[in-house]
């Protein structure tokens, strides 16, 4: 049911002005020249997950069809939903769609099985692209994950998804004589002083700790792999992974509320808008929520870089981005579609129309005004998430692109839960995934 | 009975019984098969050379007998199964009963009683998840209220089944409850009155009367909802995601992260041959323990 | 007698009484839902039993696609029940009545049918769909739903039609009917209440399939369930939108429950046949 792209009437109510911003990065001579429109009678499938990027796109979707003759049919279901989709469809190669979202955590089956298309050529054709759309200026960190094996780029990413940390509750923490943690030590320090004043808890994250655990167990020194992505041994039962094991499931049991491990990403949210829980190293999308006009602590919130462990800062930053199936039968179509949807020009306005500041994109990052809206509360947002993507380039989020890393994963999940659950110890567990995850590597046919 | 009209009944119910044959073996063969061969392949999309793999046939099923989270999911599901089909046999015979009464009123109630299964799962799921939430629950805020609090129960692996077992019968106790309602409309009048007239107490009614023209139903209930508890996704997936640690992972669940979540398609069908023929082998003890009888006057 | 009447007066208050207290017990988490989906937003997971009721979660549900896909769910579940009726119950009876030697293996294998999860056919049949053309069409939902609810309708009516005596149909048979006038003229007016009963079950299950809806549909064909599941997004979960759809989902399958109500009630010729 694409609401847009049906309706001739709201075409002919847009302004020739909105056409006249986006002619200019079509290569092409403009209708007005005596041109054909570029892609007339053309109908595209763009498919993507419900974000707020793939949202806010919607309502400029009708000016690409207006300048470019094009029809797009646009879905945005819903994450889940849109994966397994996705999947299958992929995996049997279909033309159903022409542009896709290349969802970070399957980027490397995806990218790996050949199923998305190289986008180099695209890129470097003058014809196609022109040159001010500038594909260096996209934050290495945000354009690694879609490389493929020959260094060959398959997805343009629209969002830079990193973790950081932030506190709902502030004041209880400068009442206590605090700050925000920068440190681990740090943080276990504020937490067992903080914990439970004012009815709120201390710490929670996403259950998915597959994502949210790494930053811990990279800073004490372990990681997911022995080098990914060319040594796939598993490192999950080094002693720097239990100490980092059963340091952050101690944070989670001690402080976290009562039935933390059923906590999805909406939860914490939720909890934390509400007041119910102080502090979280959660995404940057989900962080600056807190200072939305419905969140009750709007005034006393702040943020900071994820805190650093003995070994170092290890923040994860995912990306997604715009692929074309290899199925599709409308490549250069679905390139124009996404060099437009991915332009400076189009992500500037969608910051100042609808306030997407989760760019990849370091020229925005980089503007003033960008660093003013990210003010709150006196701290500088747009500041912690440019460190972040810089922190990140250094490559610790690597891992989550190799194909067998899904069932590690899971492995992961399922340890910390035993240990938080008091089921198993942290080297119980956490010996318990490493035998796991060398057999599921070893299943994936890789021999580690 | 005129000669020949033995064979023109066999006719007719050849004729009534053809139909439905020739959808179910024109919708399922193709799958069945489909399941069997690539369960003996390691079949996942990502290496296409894969589905025709047929060096080690058995090596999805050597995997799985030997897998302890398959085996742990194994002894979760059966578990799981017991429960929720005691439970809720027991409780829609017993409301069964109850709203047996000829009544208008009752005719009313009856339909509300529906309401949890007509939700969709997903919607019973989350429901659940909001009463399982102790920060957000009124159920948890009302133990507290009155002096009994409770902690979060999905999260410990001690209560997180019997927790989704309880959401789970709530939800599907409207089954048995149409079903057995239905039969005990059917049982003719006249023995049940001749009962009465005798001076039985609601006991012999229940167990002499009433029992043999429902046993044959209530066998079919058990069948089916033992089935249907192979199958328990949704809350499960919103619940507890298969944990704390494995705790509430049922093979099904099991099956569904490994096909869907890894794409591993020939690894999933294995292990659904292997679910299918155990409930099989389940199915064909209970009906034959539960036997169909035809009654006789 | 008095006596005799009065017990059975206070016997039938009991029952009522009971049936009621347990009904509210049963709807409370419904009822939670329900009237969480006239509370607004940053109100939503509110106790207070007093708050400003608002519409406005019902009215967002209206822009979007979901009203579309509330028709396709009915669209596919009617279908679907009505099928299933049609082949399913004649299968039924004749596996009642007809005592052949492979009876009871044929009813096994038809309720294997049933017992495959959902991922061992999702796969074949996106397949199989992918070629036919009948993805994302509410024809293709129809179909399997009318697959995986054979297996119900032939058992559960079989064990209903069992339940009546062999001694009305013959009595008909001597009278000249055939099989299946027989049938017609007795065993299924005497089997209503199972009947509509199956009918029901038909469409409650057909109604709330979420597996294969996600799997075969994409935009033109999506159900209810899907749609719900749409509401779950990335910043966080419409809770209003999700309990006012959950609501209205509800109120077609009661709506049409309450209205064969009186077809679940002992039929009124059971009995009355010795004749």
């Amino acid at each position: 049911m694409a609401a847009f792209g049906r309706g001739i009437d709201r075409r002919r109510l847009l302004s020739a002005g909105a056409a006249g911003t986006i002619l200019p990065l079509l290569p092409g001579k403009a209708p007005a020249q005596g041109g054909k429109k570029q892609l007339d009678g053309v109908e595209l499938n763009v498919a993507c997950w419900s974000a707020p990027y793939p949202k806010f796109l919607a309502a400029y979707i009708p000016e690409f069809e207006q300048a470019t003759g094009a029809k797009v049919n646009y879905e945005t279901p819903s994450f889940p939903i849109y994966n397994q989709r996705m999947d299958i469809e992929l995996s049997t190669r279909s033309a159903a769609h022409d542009v896709i979202n290349v969802t970070f955590i399957y980027c490397g089956r995806w990218i790996g099985a050949g199923w998305v298309t190289p986008l180099d050529d695209f890129i470097k054709d003058p014809k196609k692209t022109p040159p001010d759309w500038d594909a260096g200026d996209f934050v290495p960190g945000t354009t690694a994950p879609f490389k493929d094996k020959d260094g060959r780029l398959n997805a343009v990413p629209w969002i830079a998804d990193s973790q950081m940390a932030g506190a709902a509750r502030y004041d209880l923490i400068q009442q206590a004589g605090l700050k925000l943690p920068d440190s681990f030590d740090d943080m276990a320090k504020m937490l067992k002083t903080v914990n439970r004043k004012d009815g709120v808890a201390g710490f929670a994250v996403e259950n998915h700790y597959g994502w949210t655990f790494i930053p811990f167990l990279q800073g004490f020194g372990g990681d997911v792999f022995r080098k990914a992505p060319t040594d796939l041994m598993p490192t999950l039962d080094t002693p720097e992974a239990i100490e980092a094991a059963d340091f952050f499931s101690g944070m989670l049991r001690d402080y976290g509320p009562d039935g933390v491990l059923s906590y999805t990403y909406d939860q914490v949210v939720q909890s934390l808008k509400q007041g119910r829980i102080n502090y979280s190293t959660s995404n940057e999308t989900f962080m600056v929520q807190l200072a939305a006009p419905d969140s009750k602590v709007a005034k006393t919130c702040a943020f900071s870089l994820m805190p650093a462990g003995p070994k170092g800062r290890f923040p994860n930053v995912a990306s997604h981005g715009w692929g074309i199936p290899a199925g599709s039968t409308k490549k250069e179509a679905a390139w124009a579609f996404i060099q437009w949807a991915t332009s400076k020009d189009l992500l500037l306005r969608m910051f100042r129309d609808k306030g997407y500041s989760s760019v990849a994109r370091r020229s925005i990052i980089e503007l003033p005004e960008f660093r003013r809206k990210l003010t709150i509360n006196g701290f500088d947002v747009a500041q912690i998430y440019l460190d972040t993507l810089v922190l990140a380039a250094k490559g610790n989020t690597v891992y989550r692109t190799v194909p067998p890393y899904p069932p590690v994963d899971r492995e992961i999940d399922i340890a910390i839960q035993s240990v938080v659950s008091k089921q198993k110890s942290a080297k119980e567990a956490m010996t318990q995934a490493q035998a796991n995850a060398i057999a599921q590597v070893k299943r994936a046919g890789i021999n580690p | 009975m005129p000669v020949g009209w033995a064979a023109g009944q066999r006719r007719a119910f050849l004729l009534g019984l053809t139909p439905s044959l020739a959808v179910l073996a024109l919708m399922t063969l193709g799958p069945a098969i489909y399941l069997l061969i690539t369960g003996l392949t390691p079949l996942t999309p990502v290496h296409p050379a894969t589905a025709l793999d047929f060096s080690a046939p058995l090596q999805n099923y050597r995997a799985a007998l030997s897998s302890a989270e398959f085996l742990n999911s194994v002894r979760v599901q059966a578990e799981l199964s017991l429960i929720t089909v005691v439970l809720q046999l027991a409780a829609g015979l017993g409301l069964a009963l109850l709203l047996n009464l000829p009544s208008r009123f009752l005719e009313v109630l009856r339909t509300g009683f529906l309401v949890p299964m007509v939700l969709p799962p997903i919607v019973v799921a989350v429901i659940w998840k909001v009463l399982y939430t102790p920060d957000i629950s009124p159920m948890h805020r009302l133990l507290a209220w009155i002096g009994m609090p409770v902690h979060s129960l999905i999260t410990n692996a001690g209560t997180a089944l019997w927790a989704i077992a309880v959401a789970d019968t709530w939800e599907w106790v409207p089954f048995t409850l149409l079903m057995v309602l239905a039969a005990l409309q059917m049982v003719p009048k006249e023995p049940e009155e001749a009962a009465r007239i005798d001076g039985v107490n609601a006991l012999q009614l229940f167990w002499h009367v009433r029992l043999p023209y429902i046993q044959s139903t209530l066998v079919v209930v058990a069948l089916f909802r033992l089935i249907d508890s192979i199958k328990a996704f949704p809350l499960i997936y919103v619940l507890t995601d298969g944990g704390p640690g494995g705790a509430t992972e049922v093979t099904n669940y099991y099956a569904f992260v490994q096909t869907f979540n890894f794409s591993y398609w020939g690894y999933g069908s294995a292990i659904a041959t292997l679910m299918i023929a155990g409930v099989f082998l389940l199915s064909w003890a209970i009906s034959r323990l539960g036997g169909s009888r035809t009654i006789h006057e | 007698m008095n006596r005799h009447r009065r017990r059975a007066q206070a016997h039938r208050l009991a029952v009522h009484a009971s049936a009621f207290i347990l009904l509210v017990l049963v709807l409370a988490p419904a009822l939670w839902m329900a009237q969480m989906s006239f509370r607004t937003n940053d109100d939503i997971m509110g106790t207070a039993f007093l708050f400003a009721p608002t519409l406005d979660n019902y009215r967002a549900l209206w822009t979007g696609s979901f009203p579309a896909s509330f028709v396709h769910s009915l669209e596919a579940s009617a279908a679907a029940t009505v099928a299933s009726l049609l082949l399913g119950v004649p299968a039924a009876y004749s596996l009642a009545r007809w005592r052949f030697r492979a009876s009871a293996r044929v009813a096994l294998w038809i309720l294997v049918t049933r017992m495959a999860p959902p991922i061992a056919f999702t796969i074949p049949f996106f397949l199989a769909y992918s070629y036919l053309g009948l993805i994302d069409t509410v024809t293709g939902l129809a179909i399997v739903y009318l697959t995986f609810n054979l297996a119900l309708v032939i058992w559960t009516m079989r064990s209903f039609f069992e339940a009546v005596p062999r001694s009305l149909e013959e009595a008909a048979w001597i009278d000249g009917c055939g099989v299946w006038g027989g049938f017609l003229r007795v065993t299924l007016p005497v089997s209503m209440p199972g009947l509509a009963a199956t009918a029901i079950l038909c469409f409650i299950l057909s109604w709330n399939d979420f597996f294969f809806a996600l799997i075969l549909t994409r935009t033109r064909a999506t159900t209810a369930p899907v749609a719900i599941v749409n509401f779950m997004q990335y910043e966080g979960w419409e809770w209003g939108k999700i309990a006012a759809a959950g609501t209205l989902v509800m109120l077609p399958v009661l709506a049409f429950t309450f209205l064969v109500r009186s077809y679940l009630v002992r039929g009124i010729m059971a009995g009355g046949l010795k004749e």
